[in-house]
């Protein structure tokens, strides 16, 4: 387990490291100068010169690289081209935010699809079954940023139950102002969800221990809730971790159309005023939460389950 | 090779056998009423894409001030935008350049995934390793801030997106077809071929793709609707297609500027994605069944 674990960690440690990389040469590779690019096309030749050799551009490939590898480990992720303020500490000013949404939409829907699922597998091929499947692939096909207007159309501009935009002050302002993003990135996974509990349910309550509860005449309410639920919820545990990347790309909408603070908004302000090094400091750090969420949750799976622990 | 004659009959009974067993499946498909609801759905808007240019009523970017943000009528079955252009119109439009970005991202990142996939299950170690860490490499970027990186780098157009789409698809077509030629590399068929001399492009093209596309194909289908809904996004984030060509997407940027004065570009914009990709989600789901049902197990 314990070599499991390393095992597993390094690979994610080389997957960021090529990933990261891929990304300095990807910008790199870009025709074009970037600091004409940054500056835009009337700066003066002195003021590129300067920033040239602010960003360490005038030296060899390598050496860059080298640089921003020894820069990324101390935690440094440039500095803003306009304010000159490190990245780092915006990037971190802005990502609560959005783990907030994050944990917010995980925790609802993992709730309703546990629920959805065990109880389609409870009462297989009946019409509860066939409507909570009908129901899961409308929910998992649904693009979240669709949702997101219409929630906010309806349930914010309408009827003005929820507020439309901000992320509010004190506990309870606060969930009143992530519940409408966080139902909208969220449905997917009830859908996503639901369908897991429901076909890993199935599969538990073929088992014997089941079998064996049953024998024992306990209630099938108790045979559900506690003996075949406890099993059935593991690899729910284990597609969160994949999940963190899918929640992350749909925050980006959620927060772009309830104005929330956050990484994603991040990003698509420093794109709009070409503000390349948070773009690339804030995917970099979304981009090491994936990674690291999927390699935790591969280690929980396989804590869980030794079979797994084969494939690396 | 054989006697030419035969070799014809072969080629006919071949063609003929494929076109069966499409239409077993497209029968299959229409049993099912899920998978109806989405061949209909899917057929209009595949028609509207095709037709577009004959479908309008109006022209989709001649901009009318007078007739402004006006609600549904039967001049203007979906009303008009704050320049007074017919929302039905660029509807219809934004489904051709839906389908523009769509199908060839699928299909040629379900090419090249197949490709590499083979390759990386059939070649040497080294080289399966080397792809399958490209593979997660790839798939360790969350999609969206993958697609923003690109295109803060590159700018948006049609062609950045298609390029994202790709990218980010290649590794899941990539890890299935690489999986699937494991499994085979070693089975009798594939073994006799290579004891016969066969080339590996002959091995690969010949004998080991065609086990795998009707996988792939699934896939593929299962992939569209997401990128359809990535296509919009990206372009109601002002990134994606560039104004005035009509997006599903810029539709709904227009209609979340003007949230507060008229609710119907939302409700116009925003519906026809999520019936388009429910369409293709009940089509594709039920294309698994028909097609390959072990495949249930993996989503």
């Amino acid at each position: 387990m314990i070599t499991y674990t390393i095992r597993r960690l390094a690979l994610a440690a080389l997957i960021l490291f090529v990933a990261v990389t891929a990304m300095f040469l990807m910008i790199r590779a870009v025709p074009g100068d970037p600091v004409k690019i940054m500056l835009g096309p009337r700066a003066t030749p002195e003021l590129q010169a300067s920033l040239t050799a602010a960003l360490g551009l005038d030296q060899p490939i390598w050496k860059q690289l080298m640089i921003f590898y020894s820069k990324m480990m101390q935690g440094d992720l440039g500095v803003d081209v306009f304010s000159g303020r490190s990245v780092t500490h915006i990037v971190m000013q802005q990502l609560p935010y959005t783990l907030e949404l994050i944990f917010a939409s995980i925790i609802w829907s993992a709730l309703l699809g546990v629920i959805f699922g065990a109880y389609a597998a409870a009462n297989p091929n009946t019409l509860w079954d066939r409507m909570i499947a009908f129901i899961s692939v409308s929910f998992i096909a649904a693009p979240a940023f669709v949702i997101a207007l219409l929630s906010l159309l309806v349930f914010a501009v309408q009827l003005r139950w929820f507020p439309a935009i901000g992320v509010g002050e004190g506990f309870w302002s606060r969930v009143h102002h992530v519940a409408l993003p966080a139902f909208a990135i969220g449905l997917s996974w009830v859908g996503y969800i639901a369908r897991l509990v429901r076909a890993s349910m199935l599969e538990v309550l073929g088992e014997h221990h089941i079998r064996t509860a049953r024998a024992f005449g306990l209630s099938e309410r108790r045979i559900i809730m506690v003996y075949a639920l406890r099993i059935a919820i593991l690899p729910v545990i284990t597609v969160i971790g994949v999940g963190m990347g899918f929640l992350l790309s749909a925050a980006v909408f959620a927060e772009i159309v309830f104005a929330r603070p956050g990484l994603g908004k991040l990003v698509i302000d420093s794109i709009t005023t070409r503000n390349y090094p948070v773009v690339m400091g804030a995917v970099l750090v979304s981009t090491g939460l994936f990674v690291l969420s999927t390699a935790i949750s591969d280690i929980v799976n396989a804590w869980l389950d030794p079979r797994s622990r084969q494939s690396l | 090779m054989s006697d030419p004659i035969t070799d014809k009959e072969t080629k006919v009974k071949m063609s003929d056998h494929h076109q069966s067993e499409l239409l077993k499946i497209v029968g299959g498909v229409a049993k099912n009423p899920l998978g109806l609801i989405g061949l209909i759905i899917v057929g209009v808007f595949v028609f509207c894409a095709l037709f577009a240019v004959w479908i309008v009523p109006h022209d989709p970017v001649g901009m009318n001030i007078k007739d402004r943000l006006q609600g549904p009528s039967t001049t203007y079955f979906l009303g008009t935008d704050q320049l007074g252009r017919d929302t039905f119109s660029r509807l219809i439009m934004g489904s051709q350049v839906a389908l523009k970005v769509a199908l060839p991202a699928v299909f040629g990142a379900m090419f090249i995934g197949l490709t590499l996939g083979m390759i990386a299950g059939y070649g040497p170690r080294w080289l399966d390793n080397f792809l399958s860490l490209v593979f997660d490499t790839i798939r360790s970027f969350p999609t969206v801030m993958f697609a923003l990186a690109v295109v803060a780098l590159v700018g948006p157009s049609l062609q950045t997106i298609i390029f994202v789409v790709m990218a980010t698809s290649i590794p899941i077509y990539g890890r299935v077809a690489r999986t699937q030629t494991l499994a085979l590399r070693n089975s009798e068929f594939i073994l006799a071929e290579r004891s016969m001399g066969a080339s590996l492009f002959r091995i690969l093209g010949i004998h080991m793709m065609p086990n795998i596309i009707g996988v792939l194909s699934v896939l593929a289908a299962m992939d569209i609707p997401t990128v359809i809904a990535l296509e919009a996004g990206l372009s109601f984030l002002g990134l994606g297609v560039k104004p005035p060509t009509p997006s599903w997407g810029s539709l709904l940027k227009d209609g979340y500027a003007l949230i507060r004065q008229t609710p119907w570009l939302i409700v116009a914009g925003g519906l026809p994605i999520i019936i388009a990709t429910l369409g293709f989600t009940f089509l594709g789901e039920t294309l698994r069944d028909v097609v390959d049902p072990r495949l249930r197990k993996t989503r």
